[in-house]
């Protein structure tokens, strides 16, 4: 174990809603702050200020639901396609391997937003596509990168011994990968597959761009004809923001739950 | 003594502001969405032109201002005209009773209407309520989406510029775009790839007048722009102008 500690010190830090967890003390009381403000603001809003706010609230949660279509559906591709790509990069096969890492840093290298206008539109050119199945596959061909690398981390970070281990118990490597390696490393990768969902779920908002009826383009449709800019994106952004709070407490209770089976 | 003296410094400095205040202003700001051909457009050399650019700058030639133009999204452009980031939008901004609430607009200075247009395969659809239970696009927050979604059982897909929804289109994403009646003969007759695919049906079902929107209470500017109007159209300028761009 000491031979394998790091020079340098690491630290670990996700790009979605922090998730919070019991033993941060700090962090799970903002939580709570946070989560139930924002839900008690809400009603406020709804019930106190019914003449601006109720409409805002009658008009967007059809576009919650897509957004969490479009999240949903993305991030499970996504997992599909980073765990090819995630595979491809660890493999010894020198074109696999090269088509896996040319994948992972073209996609990592253009901006979100560019990507999904260019695969979007690209998709059009070709084949016939309804617009939201074409936004989840837009969505999940980017973060299938992030993923990837995701992937070939958690199989890594499983000590070599264990492949060692099942190949000198007569398995093939496939099989190995299959019933040793990958449930370890499933587990590794889990919590930081949980941050990514969130980041997802927020970056979910760009496919408005794309004219799909998300939580945010149902917000700009309300606001482009009631002209009520500041009372309708204070709704969007609450509403975002419980979702993203509530996830990340459901992947924490995820992670505990994991922990403890341990 | 000393006291008088401060109070008519003051009186005179107050007078000469509110002096500045009234007159006229000889420079003002313009949003204008240039992705709506022919009506504001960009062109190769990245210059705001159209009949819009054209007609203010008669206008404001008549009235003795000068304008200068802003390229603002749409989706957010009456709100740049809240937060005072310019005094007017000129944008094909069709007179309505919603945004009078909201907005002071000059006298209409052009008509158009809306009008559908679908893929030249459908051979059926002469209305949008042809198209019941297949998806119809416009762009976000204009007469045409509120046209859109009054029909029942037709979804309403909105964008924010209107050459996203015939893109969509060609790519067999929806169904109809509903937009203003130049802007349709522009994507539809006068773009090369479009003109194979696309075709417009019927004819204009709106009455609109197009208006410059300012601030609610800036009465100052509106009379002003309303005067130049008046110019405009007596000199018949704007026929001028209209068989440039439009046609």
């Amino acid at each position: 174990m000491l031979n394998n500690q790091p020079k340098h010190k690491t630290i670990d830090v996700g790009d979605g809603a922090a998730i919070p967890h019991k033993s941060d003390t700090g962090l799970f009381t903002a939580w709570r702050i946070a989560f139930f403000g924002s839900i008690a603001l809400c009603f406020f809003l709804a019930f106190g200020r019914p003449d601006q706010y109720m409409a805002i609230f009658m008009f967007v949660p059809d576009g919650i639901l897509i957004t969490f279509k479009v999240t949903v559906g993305a991030i499970l591709l996504a997992i599909a396609f980073g765990l090819i790509a995630g595979l491809g990069r660890i493999s010894g096969n020198r074109f696999i391997n090269g088509a896996a890492s040319l994948y992972v840093e073209v996609i990592r290298g253009i901006p979100l937003l560019v990507q999904l206008f260019y695969i979007y539109y690209a998709l059009g050119r070709f084949v016939k596509i309804p617009d939201i199945l074409s936004a989840i596959i837009a969505m999940a061909f980017c973060y299938g990168a992030y993923m990837a690398e995701i992937f070939r981390a958690g199989i890594q970070s499983i000590p070599k011994g264990q492949m060692e281990a099942a190949l000198s118990l007569g398995m093939s490597r496939s099989q190995a990968m299959r019933q040793v390696i990958l449930p370890q490393a499933f587990k590794v990768v889990l919590p930081p597959i949980g941050n990514e969902f969130i980041a997802l779920l927020k970056d979910s908002s760009l496919v408005s761009i794309l004219a799909v009826a998300d939580l945010l383009r149902r917000g700009r449709e309300y606001a482009s004809e009631t002209f009520n800019y500041f009372e309708t994106y204070t709704v969007i952004a609450l509403i975002y923001l419980i979702m993203t709070l509530f996830f990340s407490k459901l992947i924490s209770i995820m992670e505990e739950r994991l922990n403890d089976g341990h | 003594m000393k006291i008088f003296r401060f109070l008519s410094v003051a009186a005179l400095l107050v007078a000469s502001l509110s002096v500045s205040a009234i007159a006229a202003p000889k420079s003002i700001k313009v949003a204008t969405d240039a992705t709506w051909p022919p009506m504001e457009m960009v062109d190769a050399n990245k210059k705001i032109i159209g009949y819009d650019i054209d007609f203010l700058n008669a206008v404001a030639k008549e009235a003795g201002i000068k304008v200068e133009f802003k390229n603002t999204a749409w989706d957010g452009i009456f709100a740049g005209l809240d937060s005072g980031q310019y005094d007017a939008i000129i944008s094909s901004v069709t007179i309505t009773e919603e945004r009078k609430a909201k907005y002071d607009f000059t006298d209409a200075y052009t008509s158009i209407g809306q009008i559908l247009v679908v893929p030249k395969t459908d051979k059926t659809s002469k209305t949008i309520a042809d198209l019941k239970g297949k998806k119809v696009g416009s762009q976000i927050g204009t007469t045409g989406a509120m046209e859109v979604k009054k029909v029942a059982g037709v979804e309403s897909k909105t964008y924010d510029e209107i050459g996203l929804a015939f893109e969509d289109m060609a790519a067999g994403r929806i169904s109809g775009v509903v937009c203003d009646e130049p802007v349709a003969a522009h994507f539809a007759l006068k773009k090369k790839e479009y003109n194979a695919k696309f075709k417009i049906v019927g004819k204009s079902f709106t009455k609109e007048g197009y208006g410059i929107v300012v601030k609610k209470g800036n009465k100052e500017l509106v009379d002003l722009l309303n005067k130049g109007i008046k110019s405009v159209k007596a000199k018949k300028l704007d026929t001028k102008i209209h068989a440039q761009w439009v046609k």
